[in-house]
């Protein structure tokens, strides 16, 4: 796989052993809760009781109502934020931290206003031990892998909704994650865009072999990437239900299974 | 541009014409012009002052330069102490809620109420009046850059933090350029402070400056005169204040800040 070995940097130390055996999972979710402190005291509890085994290279969409806490776990697997309770590990380490192999594609704009699209995605550089010209060669080449080599020197603030969201994805695949976390990537985008960027995500996942975990609040998207469909209540957060897709890609919209699909995954979620 | 041309037309015609019902309502003895002095008495106020001098000997150029020179050292001398503080103050949370009343309560004190105990402690002579514009600059700089440091966008540190960047290498690269705008923003208030407090400084124990001007006139009854003392020193600020911005813009090309607050 040429793309991948010409883009590959140094794994972090832990991922450089022997595979995970088959069948053990890559990211196990056990029994996380999550609260924050409520405003007047107490605690209002976001997440209660996620259980989740994600295998190696699989990709799993997070369904649900706004403010169920999709972000919220995603968080957590990223290591950005601790757990109240319950774990996460990642090939059996547990997470304690990000740099276990998670890369974050981020819900709002989080690209820094300061730095130009191609330094951007340098900043994800920044503890590779790269020189400074290698770093900036790398992040050309995943501006073109988004396909915005043009927009290099551009600040965020003078690119478009959409282009920022590339910008962020090429920033997250800056370290080759094994892991990518995303956040509603594609929730600020036409449909045209939307639609491509999902082909061209299917295509990064399939060159590269990562495992992702996918927050989208369209169930038809979700249907078009992953393998898993994870659907969760709110009041706490919670898995309501698991859905196999187990369709062959590429994917059609107008498949009969498809609509049959969506169909009960809509009737689970408003129901 | 043209609407822009237009617009400078239409501003232009009304002080002008302001200026002219005003000259007129002297003229005919609606106003008293000690009181309320026309545009021509100005302007022949600005002449004798950028000849003779106002007193005598002082031109209205030495009057300006030395306020430039005064608040510029307080304003720097505020500078130097309240942005290397602020950024250690924002930098860690217990210091800010230590020092946090200490800011608001001294920020809160009218700066020339001070006037008294300063001079008791620097006399009345050239200190005192760096010092004064020293302090009204530098609490304001301070907060500024401490809200500049405390208040940085979440996302940004997680998605820094995504990328394993932490303690201090966080803070350099990520927490100072986005507090930079604010930064900015508290020089120029810092800068709108010492134009304010000059005025007051300089009515004591100097007849240079425009505030010792300002002060003067008023002694002879020339309100003309402390009109263009006032005119000045708003001319001052602002131009000032425009060079701050157009360095801001040079310095800060990605923020857009600018666009949105004219200040
Ligand atoms: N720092 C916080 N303090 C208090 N409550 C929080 C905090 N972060 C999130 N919450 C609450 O946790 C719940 C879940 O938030 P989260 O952002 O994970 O939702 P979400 O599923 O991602 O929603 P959306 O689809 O709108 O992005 C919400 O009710 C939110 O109000
Ligand atoms: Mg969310």
């Amino acid at each position: 796989m040429a793309p991948r070995a010409h883009l590959a940097l140094r794994r972090p130390e832990w991922s450089r052993g022997e595979h995970p055996v088959v069948n053990v999972p890559f990211i196990e979710i056990s029994s996380v809760r999550k609260s924050f402190p409520a405003r007047g005291g107490g605690a209002v509890s976001v997440l209660s009781g996620i259980d989740l085994a994600i295998a190696e290279n699989e990709f799993v969409s997070l369904v649900g109502r706004s403010g169920c806490g999709k972000t919220t776990l995603l968080n957590i697997i990223a290591g950005l934020e601790a757990a109240s309770g319950g774990s996460v590990a990642i090939a059996g380490r547990p997470v304690t931290g990000p740099g276990q192999g998670q890369g974050v594609v981020f819900q709002q704009h989080a690209l820094f206003p300061w730095l130009a699209a191609v330094d951007n995605v340098g900043f994800g550089f920044r503890n590779a031990g790269l020189s400074k010209r290698q770093r900036r060669a790398r992040s050309m080449e995943l501006l073109r892998l988004v396909g915005l080599q043009a927009a290099a020197t551009k600040y965020p603030r003078e690119l478009s909704g959409g282009m920022q969201q590339r910008v962020s994805i090429a920033r997250a695949l800056a370290l080759d994650p094994q892991i990518l976390l995303m956040d509603e990537p594609f929730g600020a985008l036409d449909e045209l865009t939307r639609i491509e960027l999902q082909q061209e995500l299917l295509r990064i996942w399939q060159a590269r072999r990562k495992t992702v975990v996918f927050v989208t609040h369209s169930i038809n998207e979700a249907l078009i990437l992953s393998d898993r469909i994870v659907l969760l209540a709110a009041n706490p957060g919670r898995i309501k239900r698991i859905f196999e897709v187990g369709m062959e890609r590429p994917r059609s919209r107008t498949a009969p299974s498809f609509n049959a699909l969506y169909e009960d995954i809509w009737n689970e979620l408003s129901s | 541009m043209r609407a822009r041309l237009a617009r400078f037309a239409v501003s232009a015609a009304v002080i002008g014409a302001a200026l002219l019902a005003w000259e007129l309502a002297v003229r005919f003895g609606y106003l008293k012009p000690y009181q309320f002095p026309p545009a021509s008495r100005i302007a022949r106020g600005f002449v004798e002052l950028s000849t003779t001098g106002f007193p005598t000997g002082v031109s209205i150029w030495s009057h300006t330069l030395v306020t430039i020179g005064r608040v510029l050292q307080g304003y720097l001398a505020a500078l130097v102490l309240a942005i290397p503080l602020g950024l250690l103050i924002g930098a860690l949370p217990f210091l800010d809620r230590l020092t946090a009343p200490v800011v608001v309560f001294c920020r809160s004190i009218a700066t020339l109420s001070l006037l008294p105990l300063v001079i008791v402690w620097f006399g009345a002579g050239e200190l005192t009046k760096i010092v004064l514009i020293a302090y009204g600059c530098f609490w304001t700089m301070l907060s500024n850059v401490i809200a500049g440091v405390r208040y940085v966008d979440p996302m940004l540190i997680r998605a820094a933090r995504s990328f394993g960047v932490a303690g201090i290498e966080l803070y350099r690269t990520v927490v100072l350029p986005a507090a930079l705008p604010r930064i900015f923003a508290g020089a120029r208030m810092a800068l709108g402070v010492g134009f304010m407090v000059i005025v007051g400084a300089e009515m004591i124990g100097t007849i240079e400056g425009l505030g010792a001007l300002i002060m003067e006139a008023r002694t002879f009854y020339r309100s003309e005169i402390t009109m263009i003392g006032m005119l000045v020193i708003g001319m001052l600020g602002f131009a000032i204040s425009s060079g701050l911005a157009g360095l801001e813009r040079l310095l800060l090309p990605w923020s857009g800040s600018l666009d949105e607050v004219r200040r």
